[in-house]
């Protein structure tokens, strides 16, 4: 096209409206005339307006002017692509101004699929869209936490810890691995990890079922998280900038105080008939006041675009800075980015390219079950100081006798260790296109992404728990780099033929990873007599060890697809992927992954009349996708020639070398197997939204290192192998309404519910079952479901213990007392053994939810996420601890245990020493893990434009919210929203680090 | 034109991506592969050291094993306030897949037993130019499959049994007691033949005759073949093994000093060159952990600890020349023992109760705390064993009067007066020498982690009668079920697992 409109929205402009100017008999028809413009004032050309009922009608001109002869009680419609229709009674008007609204959940909408675009309303397949505002409001250190409670099907657990990436999961547990979906930034095939600034990004789109996510291919098995990042627009150069500032805090126990602990220790050994401990009365901590603390989080951003009319930039600098919650934990990120684009005839060319530098530090002790400030705080008691100069390093910690705990103390390991990590990564990508033909197009596309870490540890001398052995001080430091180089080509072929549109992409693509490390680790580290501090570069010191290693993968695909659509009333998709990946044997490198979806616009349908739907779609699709979702050289058999032995008479060390892990050479493509039914429905001008989906996603040949037998010997993980089929039937819907009820007041609602049914269809390498920690993964169950002992109450007497009897008369639990937990003999043999565990409930929820609404009036705005999960078991690791009374720690303020004096209570005796009431396999730990909470409130000023023009602003907004000020859960652990890594431990709760409670304040401005 | 030129280099560009597909060879930088190894003899040397590797893991003697030996019978027992720690030496079993109490030396057992395997699977087919070598190898995998298999028997009785490589999807069957004794004799009998009588100063420490021999006396003993074990014990005291004397002075053999001694059978052989982990890294270490878990409160982490019954054991018979045992001395920390020999612990006087006493044997002593890395090397059969075992199994054949010589010769070091004339009234009498013998045994062997395939092979753990008794000593026994606990559940991870795998009796 030759003509350059002036017209924001650039697009084509199609006329379907015959002009007819015909006679105009009636007396009583004036002329209306006047301006159509958009909320910014802009004049919209070409707007078709009608006299609503006639077949009078016209078009504005080119700057938006129009007139139109009507009736004084007419009604005229004014439509236009890209705006809401609006009709307006006449009313004896003559002239009559109007600004259309642009229609923000248009059908128009442009959706990213992943090599091309597709409008929304030709969706085939499941796509969840999330607009940036919603993300960029909250204050996240990830894209994934942004994204919780927006988008059906789409789980988000995110944690408080400084750096913390959250877990996201789309549509269930689909493969056993790793949840986390492919990300996809700007053409590059990524991570959305801490280092990417979510300020950046201009829209998401979420691929949810295999349909959608095909094109990608291997390793969107989980889903494809589509981000684009902003661009400039056309005009001067515009300069945002925003600031955020976070108060935050984490949730705390409710722990028994001195005299409490005392009391309740006391009793436990007494119970037991041991003497008590010498507890030291003189002391009395509060480690969570020690440990914990209010963070802060800083969020700063500045950001400078414009364009001409072939050329774009878009210029972001971001200051992202959260001190922790936990003493010595802190992040700070420092991004850049710069995108620009520019054009000449048929060739254009962009690059987008991300610049960060991330620094964590972290709080931790090689010891898994020390460091972790949320179990240290509950192990340690209220008697042990912070410090005691008799101790190696001078911290408090338990002592025989006097504090019996193996609890670390959290300040000692703050200040023992250090533990830094810190990360410049280089994220971007450069295309070119040719359009060589309206109708085809070719895209290079080369992405690069290099990530420089560093890593450094140091342990001081000095202990931090009772009894600790004498350790060296040492220092580990690694230098890595990864890479990933993605060299893509693809053609674009998009043409109509009358009613048939057709377009066709046929790419391939090439991919390779690669990442080297190398570490060192010395010990006994020089001090330097003048600071008192460790010399800790790799120089010094002894028992030298250094180390590295490189790993590198290859993935190359051919991709095509066929988007059809006919008449805008049949839809159809169809995607062929072909895949090789190295991390596979040379028998099992290729894989072929085919999906086809379809869709029927009913609402198109000459014989669909219905008023009210304004839009109606069913779709059904079906995919493939294959997953490699392992790590590199995983189906090769290696050596390990680290060891050796110590021999001879000088005791030398003679080298070692054998095979300690078994592989599995036969490992092929996991391949899931996704059906989707969907349907789109749009009321009331599509001011009422709604969308639902029923899926059955079948993972067939999961990769996933189940535990092989002990007796294989095996050591250095489990082997992966083809170990399972799994399948997930889920259903998701999403309803949002938003209506305008004036220039001044708004409102927007949606609500969006999912559930799951996860259910494992069968185990590999023979085995039956798959039982892990306290949940067992049986064929035709969901995935780790709890399997422990059950509970019956308590015993009173012991008359009750002598008549607790199995059919055959033997007393089952000879040994209780009076107060102690009366367990469920399951196999009815006498005696409570493993064999009486059984499947007493699911991890899984029910189903979830997310309740988002929206207003606005005049210049104020407020919004409000909620999150909701109901009926999933959880096993609370904190109850689990405190409650044990075997064991010393701390504990719970306020329990009541059972005493001939108090029997009316659920809390067994408690008893020092015998694990019979404290034994973490029952269902006294269980608990019902339903939550809801307000995830986000936040509400916000624009100045308005009178007062920016006098400042020279185009904006200045200010802004408060709050994120997790509300939670509505009987769960009594920390946070019910934790999250495990481990899929069969899903619903385990320990120690993990709670979301935390934020209050921030935000200010952004623009000229 | 302009088009035919665009189109070309669109044609080129997709060529060019075709050509590509050989990098998906990616060969892995990092290691050798299993088929580029087992080529040399160097290979086959550095495979059979593997096996001896294992010594440093935390399932096997690098920590567990002296929990599951040392501390379930009743020579020690464990305070841990690590509940489930210590309830895994008072059989306490509840979660049959505790890691540390079970699985963790259920599995390294294995893995030690899965090196061996593959030595003596490739190992064969490698040329060397000197054959002997290659079957002294084969010999000392032989000799180190036997070794766990028999102390995983002494654990858990109804084993598999595995003798090929290790593979993924392997059910291996359950073999009784008898059948693993089978293999058992058939490895160590195979490597008696293949091993040197001794080794050279730089191989010391590898199994010899003597110590194939001496497996065998202790396999023949858990059998009561009586005979056979007397043929494999003599070899070791008269005949061609005869190479092996008591050191002078006991303590010798419980420190770093006079190491591979003539006393030594077999010896784990440990050191403090690498002070790493437990785990396959490259600074793992090759020490033993047993003394940082053994050392008392404040000192290490005082996981296990000595019956106090230990204590006047040593202190009811004093030397020919009226003094304490010295045994006691090297053997035990227990309260009386700056007063009775002048020495501190760790350099500290007795601060622990009154009626609570520590092992000593393997501590380090010399200095004020301990660690994960000891390099004392564990003499796990030394002869003045032998020569016990020696009496012990002539006395079961009737030949009690012969017996005498042998204890005598344990009794001559630690300055006691000779058996007959401190305990006359045994004479001949074949229980009464037994009983004595068991007496012997432990102010000898205490905490040398012998005691509990001694209590099993002595019947002592097959009556309640006996249990009892036991259970005044180790009221740790209270919870001992006859027919039971004589052995451990199997890891119910692996019963769970494998269809021919049954748990053990009663669990």
């Amino acid at each position: 096209m030759k003509i350059k409109l002036n017209s924001k929205t650039g697009f084509r402009i199609i006329f379907f409206l015959t002009v007819l100017w015909g006679q105009c008999a009636l007396a009583q028809q004036t002329t209306v005339s006047g301006t159509v413009t958009d909320a910014d004032g802009i004049p919209i050309p070409f707007v078709n307006i009608i006299v609503k009922g006639s077949s009078t009608g016209t078009s504005a001109d080119m700057d938006g002017n129009y007139s139109i002869p009507a009736a004084p009680d007419a009604t005229l419609v004014f439509s236009y692509v890209g705006f809401k229709t609006q009709e307006i009674e006449v009313n004896n008007r003559i002239q009559i101004n109007l600004q259309l609204q642009e229609d923000v959940s248009a059908l128009e909408e442009v959706v990213v699929v992943g090599y091309g675009t597709q409008q929304k309303k030709d969706l085939t397949s499941a796509i969840s869209l999330v607009k940036s505002e919603q993300i960029q409001k909250r204050q996240t250190t990830t894209v994934a936490e942004g994204l919780q409670g927006l988008a059906p099907g789409v789980n988000v657990r995110g944690g408080g810890q400084p750096g913390q990436e959250a877990t996201i999961q789309i549509r269930g547990l689909k493969n056993l691995q790793s949840a986390n979906p492919l990300y996809v930034i700007d053409g590059l095939i990524t991570t959305a990890n801490r280092d990417f600034n979510p300020n950046d990004i201009e829209s998401i789109q979420i691929l949810k079922d295999a349909a959608a996510a095909a094109i990608y291919g291997s390793r969107a098995a989980n889903g494809v998280v589509i981000i684009t990042t902003k661009k400039g627009k056309q005009g001067p150069l515009q300069v945002t900038a925003s600031s955020k500032m976070s108060l935050t805090s984490v949730p705390r126990y409710d722990l028994a105080g001195q005299e409490e602990f005392v009391r309740l220790n006391n009793m436990a050994y007494d119970n037991a008939g041991e003497p008590r401990q010498n507890l030291d009365l003189s002391v009395n901590t509060d480690w969570q006041d020690v440990v914990f603390r209010t963070g802060l989080i800083q969020d700063h951003n500045v950001s400078f675009s414009g364009g001409g009319e072939n050329s774009s930039y878009f210029i972001s600098a971001n200051y992202f800075g959260n001190k922790g919650t936990v003493i010595d934990t802190d992040f700070d990120r420092v991004s850049l980015r710069v995108n620009t684009s520019g054009k000449k005839g048929i060739f254009s060319v962009g690059e987008n390219l991300a610049l960060s530098n991330a620094k964590t530090n972290e709080i931790g002790s090689p010891a898994a079950d020390r460091g972790n400030p949320f179990i240290d705080v509950i192990r340690m008691f209220p008697t042990v100081p912070v410090y005691d100069e008799n101790n190696p390093g001078g911290y408090g910690y338990g002592k025989p006798d006097v504090a019996n705990t193996f609890g670390a103390n959290p300040v000692a390991i703050a200040n023992l260790i250090d533990q830094e990590m810190e990360n410049f990564r280089i994220r971007g990508n450069l295309w070119a296109e040719i359009d060589p033909f309206p109708f085809l197009k070719y895209r290079f596309n080369f992405g690069y992404e290099t990530s420089f870490d560093n890593y450094f540890y140091l342990r001081r001398k000095g202990n931090w728990t009772m009894n600790q052995a004498d350790e060296p001080s040492m220092t580990n430091q690694n230098k890595a780099q990864s890479m990933t180089t993605l060299i893509e080509n693809t053609i674009s072929f998009n043409k109509d033929f009358g009613k048939h549109h057709v377009n066709l992409v046929a790419g391939m693509t090439y991919q390779k990873d690669r990442y080297e490390q190398i570490n060192g680790t010395k010990r006994n580290l020089l001090t330097n007599p003048n600071t008192g501090s460790y010399f800790d570069v790799l120089d010094l010191g002894s028992e030298g060890v250094v180390g590295g290693f490189r790993n590198e993968s290859v993935l190359i695909s051919y991709l095509g697809r066929l988007e059809y659509n006919y008449d805008n009333r049949y839809l159809l998709n169809a995607v062929f992927r072909r895949d090789g990946s190295s991390k596979f044997s040379d028998t099992h490198k290729w894989g072929n992954f085919p999906s086809i979806s379809a869709g029927w616009r009913i609402s198109n349908e000459k014989f669909f009349d219905l008023k009210d739907v304004s839009d109606l779609k069913l779709r059904l699709s079906y995919g493939e996708l294959g997953s490699g979702n392992i790590p590199d050289y995983e189906y090769m058999i290696f050596i390990n020639t680290l060891g050796s032995m110590v021999a001879g008479k000088d005791q030398v060390l003679y080298p070692a070398a054998t095979q300690i892990r078994l592989a599995n050479p036969e490992l092929r493509w996991e391949t899931l197997k996704q059906t989707n039914i969907g349907i789109d429905l749009g009321l009331f001008d599509n001011s009422l939204q709604i969308t639902a989906d029923y899926f059955i996603a079948r993972t067939e040949d999961v990769l996933f290192g189940f535990p092989i037998l002990l007796s294989t010997g095996n050591d250095g993980g489990n082997p992966i192998t083809n170990a399972a089929t799994v399948e997930n039937k889920g259903f998701e819907f999403n309803a949002a309404y938003n209506h305008v009820v004036n220039d001044d007041f708004s409102f927007n609602a949606s609500i969006n519910f999912n559930t799951l049914k996860n259910k494992l269809i069968k185990l590999g390498n023979g085995f039956n079952e798959s039982i892990q920690g306290n949940t067992v993964t049986r064929a035709g169950q969901p995935v780790g479901m709890w399997y422990v002992l059950q509970t019956d109450g308590l015993f009173q007497s012991a008359e009750e213990v002598s008549n607790y009897t199995n059919s055959e008369g033997k007393i089952i639990m000879p040994d209780a007392q009076p107060g102690d937990i009366r367990f469920v003999d399951l196999n009815d043999d006498g005696q409570i053994t493993n064999e009486d565990k059984d499947v007493v409930d699911s991890p899984w929820p029910d189903f979830e939810m997310g309740f988002n609404a929206g207003a606005q009036y005049k210049n104020f705005d407020f919004s409000m996420n909620w999150i909701g999960s109901f009926g999933a078991t959880v096993y609370n690791g904190f109850r689990s601890t405190v409650d044990r009374f075997d064991d010393d720690t701390n504990y719970r303020s306020g329990i009541q245990p059972w005493t001939p004096e108090n029997p009316d209570t659920n809390f067994p005796r408690v008893v020092k020493g015998t694990s019979l009431n404290a034994r973490g396999d029952s269902d006294r730990w269980l608990e019902d893990g339903s939550f809801v909470r307000l995830k986000y409130i936040g509400v916000g000023y624009n100045v308005p434009n009178q007062v920016l023009e006098k400042i020279g602003f185009s904006k200045l907004r200010i802004s408060l919210s709050g994120q997790n000020l509300l939670t509505f859960t009987k769960y009594g652990g920390l946070d019910p929203e934790f999250s495990n890594s481990n899929p069969f431990q899903r619903g385990v709760d320990f120690g993990a680090f709670p979301n935390l409670r934020t209050y921030s304040i935000g200010v952004e401005l623009g000229f | 034109m302009k088009k035919t030129t665009t189109l070309s280099i669109l044609a080129s560009c997709l060529l060019a991506m075709f050509s590509c597909e050989n990098d998906l060879d990616v060969e892995n930088p990092n290691s050798l592969t299993v088929d580029q190894f087992w080529q040399t003899p160097e290979d086959a040397q550095q495979g059979v050291n593997s096996i001896y590797a294992m010594f440093y893991k935390d399932g096997t003697w690098a920590r567990w094993m002296y929990f599951r030996l040392d501390l379930t019978s009743d020579e020690g027992f464990s305070k841990s306030p690590w509940v489930e720690l210590a309830d895994w030496t008072r059989f306490s079993y509840i979660n049959y897949d505790f890691w540390e109490g079970n699985n963790v030396t259920w599995r390294d057992n294995y893995k030690a037993i899965f090196r061996a395997n593959q030595v003596l699977a490739y190992v064969p087919d490698i040329e060397f130019s000197d054959e002997h070598k290659k079957q002294e190898l084969l010999g000392e995998a032989k000799f180190m499959r036997g070794f766990y298999y028999y102390y995983t028997a002494l654990l858990w009785e109804n084993i598999p049994i595995v003798l090929n490589p290790s593979t993924t999807t392997e059910l291996p069957k359950q073999a009784t007691l008898e059948e693993v004794h089978q293999q058992i004799e058939a490895d160590l009998n195979d490597a008696f033949n293949a091993l040197p009588p001794q080794w050279d100063d730089a191989n010391l420490g590898r199994p010899t005759k003597g110590a194939a021999k001496a497996m065998l006396a202790k396999l023949y003993m858990q059998q009561h073949q009586w005979e056979k074990a007397e043929a494999a014990l003599a070899y070791l005291i008269s005949g061609e093994g005869a190479l092996y004397s008591l050191v002078n002075n006991f303590a010798d053999n419980f420190t770093a000093a006079n190491e591979n001694n003539s006393e030594s059978v077999f010896e784990i052989q440990y050191g403090d060159h690498n002070l790493g982990g437990t785990g396959e890294t490259q600074d793992a270490a090759v020490s033993t952990t047993r003394s940082q878990f053994f050392a008392p409160r404040n000192i290490g982490w005082s996981d296990g600890q000595a019956r106090f019954w230990l204590v006047d054991a040593f202190k009811q018979e004093k030397t020919a020349d009226d003094k304490i045992d010295e045994r006691l001395r090297y053997s035990l920390y227990y309260p009386d023992l700056t007063a009775d020999f002048g020495d501190l612990i760790y350099g500290r006087e007795w601060e622990w109760d009154d009626d609570e006493c520590w092992f000593r044997k393997y501590q380090r002593n010399d200095r004020t705390t301990e660690d994960y890395f000891n390099p004392i090397n564990y003499r796990l059969i030394r002869y003045a064993d032998i020569l016990l075992r020696y009496a012990e199994v002539l006395n079961e054949l009737g030949r009690t009067s012969e017996a005498y010589t042998y204890v005598d010769q344990v009794r001559e070091r630690a300055g006691m007066r000779p058996l007959a004339e401190a305990y006359p009234s045994i004479g001949n009498d074949k229980q009464a020498f037994l009983e004595r013998l068991k007496t012997e045994r432990v102010l000898e062997l205490v905490g040398e982690s012998v005691r509990w395939e001694d209590l099993k092979r002595w019947g002592d753990l097959d009556s309640q009668a006996a249990v009892d008794e036991i259970a005044k000593r180790d009221p740790d026994f209270e919870n001992f079920e006859v027919g039971k606990h004589i052995r451990m559940p199997i890891p119910l991870s692996d019963v769970n697992n494998n269809p021919n795998l049954d748990q053990n009796p009663d669990y």
